[in-house]
């Protein structure tokens, strides 16, 4: 650099222009760098940043630029969790605003504007409002937060991510997906609101913009047959054997490339289009040693590697099962059958055929029962090579217990609506939103008694400053006289 | 660099011979140990936001009184001319200025790290929310310091300076909280500009690189601001 | 050692210094005089690399203040009107301080702050505050800044204001003592200062450099100059300013009985034929001597002509 070219620079009036120049390249790269930014979450929970599911879900949303309007409203002031409430959706709702620029989203107090509660017809504390376009969800309280454990160790955990992630999926698909949903026999009805009904199953479907419909082929007025509109068909656990006609019509879907799931109980009834792909159901009851707190008495199973169960793995959710009937893929294998595990029990789980009590349990009794690790899931893909398809494939999941799509269930299990949503989203081919639907967030409270707090109060007020004062105390009589 | 640090070793002497530092703590200490008390008896939770989104704030008040006399003071005094007319290069002294008023800050820091002892001690707080939004509180420190000092090479006299630089850090705090005076549209595009925007993921656990951006750009904006200021208030 | 080339500053309308030009060689000691507000700590500030010129070019050592500020300011020490002290320090930790300025670490560092401080008379006075120091202490520490790293050129601005005579005595002194490599620049309005210790004076006024040369000089180029002093007996005052090459007689005051008192001025030395004249005249001769204006004269006029 020459002199007079430095001197100008540094002394000139140029200086303010180069400061100007400055500024205005720190605010141009902000706004450059902004949709690049990466975001490290370093909280025990990694609650803070959105799921990948979510945010691929945006992603998704994003495609076609309409804007998604998040409206959460304020929990009730003056109720002992109003605060984590507020804390936990003021967050989500930032967080959503960071993840895409797609997202609008404001955090509304309740009882302060009530004119945005008005234009929005909300009415309760701590709503969430969904708007895309004309499409809108709205996610109440009780859907975002939940209580867990007992007595001291009682809980509130936030969902409100796992909620909004199914809010975006209705509004992602624009068309709605029948499932069927075999009744006649004494299986799972979704209408049925009972504990062992599956109108739970039904409304976490409906979620997805998947209806779930009876389809009864025994009192079709005209000859029985699938309707053109399904995506798939359910049998859970029919307690009277299906009719030929039935089984027929059956494997006639499955030929067509359709989805089938049929679930069945110990010693219950087994439709043969079951065995007619290769798997099939021994004797006996599915036990296992290792018992998940505080799910006692029941086999919890582990998740093998497939994408219905991966979330599940990844997320640590358990699903919670009752009562599983074995199940068993043919060895060898079928010609054109890929068969997949999605459940099983533990290496110390076992298939008990009765015998002798243990201070009233079950033991594994190597004469009679068979050693575990025992499937209790499992997902089949048919392809033309079995013989039983003829164009593409089908699938088809098996799975030991019904009761696990069961209201009772369902909403028992942590992991149980992630895992019947899969199982119904893999059976109509939806792989892509096959992932993990949920993952709570906990509240991290501090109990303090009024002692703790008389004797906090003087240490965390009074030390600090004290120790201040005595080092300038210090340091004055060092100096005096000087 | 040797420079810079003997100017850092000099502010920092000045500091902790003077009443000032003691001071500082002291007040500094016993706010904090209040908005803790009443952060953790009001909400129950063992979090340290509450402490330290309030911290945040009170440092807009409390930095620049830190701050203002570092040029004021060696102007009215006359050894910013011995300063400049040492071979150290005026950027040296920005700088160790800037570290000096920063390091007074992380001592402060440092003595509200009681308060997460305490809720270890009661409770199971999130040690990565801890630690990221300490993170945040020492960026809003490092980009404060450097604005008041900036506040204090405007002008001789230091509580002018300190004014100045309350004045100056105001809107950063303000626009965070402007929804109600202003058009929406506008306050959510002047919400980057603010401080609190920028502090709400370092308080939940995340390190986002834009607001590690934002913090790094403020603090070297205006170090370059007083470094023309210092730089131009000579031949003036 | 020092070059100044038409040297001019100003502060946007108003200009302190104008076409300024000077050269100061290694080893001088120069006065720098002018009545307040003149344009000499303007000067000075340029010439420490403090404040730019706004034209002109100025040379230190060899080195353009405005292209190499650093090298000037390596070499340079500069005590500006007020010490620069910070007033929590002590003298110690200050002294430590400005050693570091000027890239003294360790070992090196200690060195210069001792030798420093026994130069300048304040040997064991490190643990005191600067805040507590006299006048005439605080002085002393300025100038133990400026002459910590031994600079080859000295800039003081008015060392010696303010002081009581002793301490203004022992600060001259100090500067007498500086070795002979090292130019001095010091400006001052106390101008015995200049008289006592500074072979050679600039003299600034409104801004222009309106003298400058040795003091002899400088009391030369007052109005009238040289003139004799007589005290003669035996002649009148017209006979005395009959002489060839006398072109002025005045007679200062009452004769002291026979004695006559007169102010001669003349193009040539008289006194010979004034005693000539005398001796002839059969009168006798008491004083007969060459006077120059004392320097506060010379400055008055100097200055004064300017106006």
């Amino acid at each position: 650099m020459n002199s007079t070219l430095r001197r100008r620079l540094a002394y000139g009036s140029n200086a303010t222009l180069v400061t100007i120049l400055l500024i205005t390249t720190v605010i141009l790269l902000y706004v450059v760098l902004e949709p690049y930014r990466v975001r490290v979450d370093l909280s025990a929970d990694q609650g803070s940043v959105l799921m990948a599911d979510t945010a691929n879900k945006l992603r998704l949303l994003q495609a076609d630029g309409e804007t998604v309007t998040i409206t959460a409203f304020s929990a009730q002031e003056g109720k002992k969790e109003a605060y984590f409430k507020n804390r936990a959706l003021r967050d989500l709702v930032e967080e959503l605003d960071y993840a895409s620029p797609i997202v609008e989203s404001q955090f509304v107090d309740f009882d302060r504007e009530r004119l945005t509660a008005e234009r929005l017809g909300v009415t309760e504390y701590g709503t969430v409002v969904i708007q895309r376009g004309d499409a809108r969800v709205d996610l109440k309280d009780r859907e975002l937060f939940r209580r867990v454990g007992k007595g001291a160790d009682k809980a509130l955990e936030f969902l409100g991510e796992t909620a909004i992630n199914q809010a975006f999926s209705q509004l992602m698909s624009d068309s709605r997906r029948t499932i069927y949903a075999l009744v006649g026999h004494g299986e799972l009805d979704p209408e049925d609101r009972e504990p062992g009904g599956l109108a739970e199953l039904a409304a976490a479907a409906r979620q997805e913009h998947y209806d779930l419909k009876r389809l009864d082929l025994l009192r079709a007025e005209e000859a029985p047959r699938i309707p053109d509109d399904a995506a798939g068909v359910l049998v859970l656990r029919p307690r009277v054997p299906l009719t030929a006609v039935e089984e027929d019509l059956l494997l006639g879907w499955v030929a067509s490339g359709g989805g089938l799931m049929m679930a069945v109980e110990p010693q219950g009834v087994v439709p043969s289009a079951l065995g007619r792909v290769g798997v099939v159901v021994p004797d006996g009851l599915v036990l296992d040693k290792l018992l998940v707190f505080p799910y006692k008495d029941r086999p919890v199973p582990r998740y093998r590697n497939h994408i219905v169960t991966q979330a599940l793995a990844d997320e640590l959710l358990v699903t919670v099962l009752a009562g599983v009937a074995p199940l068993q893929a043919s060895v060898p294998p079928l010609e054109g059958v890929r068969s997949t595990t999605l459940l099983e029990t533990s290496r110390d789980g076992w298939i008990e055929r009765g015998g002798a009590l243990l201070n009233g349990e079950a033991q594994f009794e190597p004469e009679i029962d068979t050693k575990g690790p025992a499937a209790m899931a499992l997902a089949l893909e048919l392809s033309r090579d079995s013989g039983l398809v003829k164009r593409g494939t089908a699938r088809v999941l098996v799975l030991g217990d019904a009761d696990v799509f069961s209201n009772a269930l369902l909403a028992e299990g942590p992991g149980n609506v992630t895992f019947a949503v899969n199982c119904l989203r893999w059976l109509v081919g939806d792989d892509g939103r096959l992932s993990m639907v949920g993952r709570p967030q906990a509240v991290r409270r501090l109990t303090l008694s009024s002692d703790d707090l008389a004797a906090l109060r003087w240490v965390v007020i009074g030390l600090g400053p004290m120790l201040a004062v005595v080092l300038g105390a210090a340091m004055w009589a060092r100096r005096r006289g000087r | 660099m040797r420079h810079l640090i003997a100017v850092w070793k000099k502010e920092m002497r000045i500091y902790f011979v003077s009443p000032v530092a003691y001071v500082f703590l002291a007040v500094y200490l016993f706010l904090a140990g209040v908005f803790f008390y009443l952060g953790v008896t009001l909400t129950g939770e063992a979090s340290l936001r509450v402490l330290l989104g309030n911290l945040a704030i009170t440092l807009v008040f409390v930095l620049p009184m830190l701050t203002m006399r570092q040029f004021a003071e060696e102007r009215r005094q006359g050894t910013l001319e011995m300063l400049l007319t040492s071979p150290v290069p005026l950027a040296a002294v920005v700088v160790g200025k800037w570290a000096a008023s920063l390091t007074l800050c992380l001592l402060m820091f440092l003595g509200t790290l009681l308060f997460p002892a305490v809720l270890a001690y009661y409770g199971d707080p999130d040690w990565g929310v801890v630690a990221t939004s300490y993170l945040g509180l020492i960026g809003v420190a490092s980009g404060f310091c450097a604005a008041g000092l900036f506040a204090s090479s405007l002008i001789d006299d230091q509580v002018a300076a300190g004014l100045i630089g309350v004045v100056m850090l105001l809107p950063f705090w303000l626009v965070g909280r402007s929804e109600a005076l202003l058009p929406d549209d506008m306050a959510e595009k002047l919400r980057d500009f603010g401080v609190l925007a920028h502090l709400d993921s370092f308080n939940r656990g995340v390190i986002d690189s834009i607001d590690v951006y934002y913090f790094v750009c403020f603090t070297a904006v205006f170090l370059f601001l007083t470094y023309r200021s210092v730089e131009s208030r000579r031949w003036r | 050692m020092i070059e100044v080339r038409s040297l001019t500053k100003a502060y946007g309308p108003r200009v302190a210094v104008q076409d300024v030009s000077f050269t100061v060689n290694k080893g001088e000691v120069v006065g720098f005089l002018g009545p307040n507000g003149a344009g000499k700590t303007t000067t000075m500030r340029i010439l420490t690399g403090f404040i730019p010129p706004t034209t002109g070019e100025v040379k230190v050592a060899g080195f353009d203040v405005l292209d190499e500020p650093t090298e000037v300011k390596r070499r340079v020490g500069y005590l500006p009107e007020s010490p620069p002290l910070y007033p929590e320090l002590t003298i110690g930790d200050y002294l430590g301080f400005v050693a570091e300025l000027r890239s003294f670490y360790g070992r090196k560092r200690a060195e210069k702050v001792g030798s420093v401080m026994e130069r300048v008379g304040l040997s064991g006075w490190e643990s005191r505050i600067l805040s507590s120091l006299s006048k005439g202490y605080r002085q002393r520490v300025g100038l133990a800044q400026a002459l910590i790293h031994d600079p080859e050129v000295l800039i003081l601005d008015e060392p010696t204001s303010g002081l009581d005579p002793g301490q203004v005595m022992g600060i001259r002194e100090l500067i007498q003592n500086l070795g002979a490599h090292q130019t001095v620049i010091l400006s001052t309005h106390v101008l015995s200062e200049v008289e006592a210790i500074c072979p050679r004076a600039l003299i600034i006024a409104r801004g222009r450099l309106v003298a400058s040369g040795t003091i002899s000089e400088l009391r030369a180029q007052a109005p009238g100059g040289l003139w004799y002093y007589a005290e003669l007996s035996g002649v009148t005052a017209p006979r005395v300013g009959g002489l060839p090459g006398v072109a002025e007689v005045e007679p200062l005051g009452e004769p002291d009985g026979p004695w006559l008192k007169l102010r001669v001025r003349a193009a040539q030395d008289p006194r010979p034929q004034i005693a000539a004249a005398v001796s002839a005249a059969g009168g006798q001769v008491r004083a007969l001597e060459q006077r120059l204006p004392s320097l506060e004269e010379a400055f008055v006029s100097i200055v004064g002509r300017e106006a």
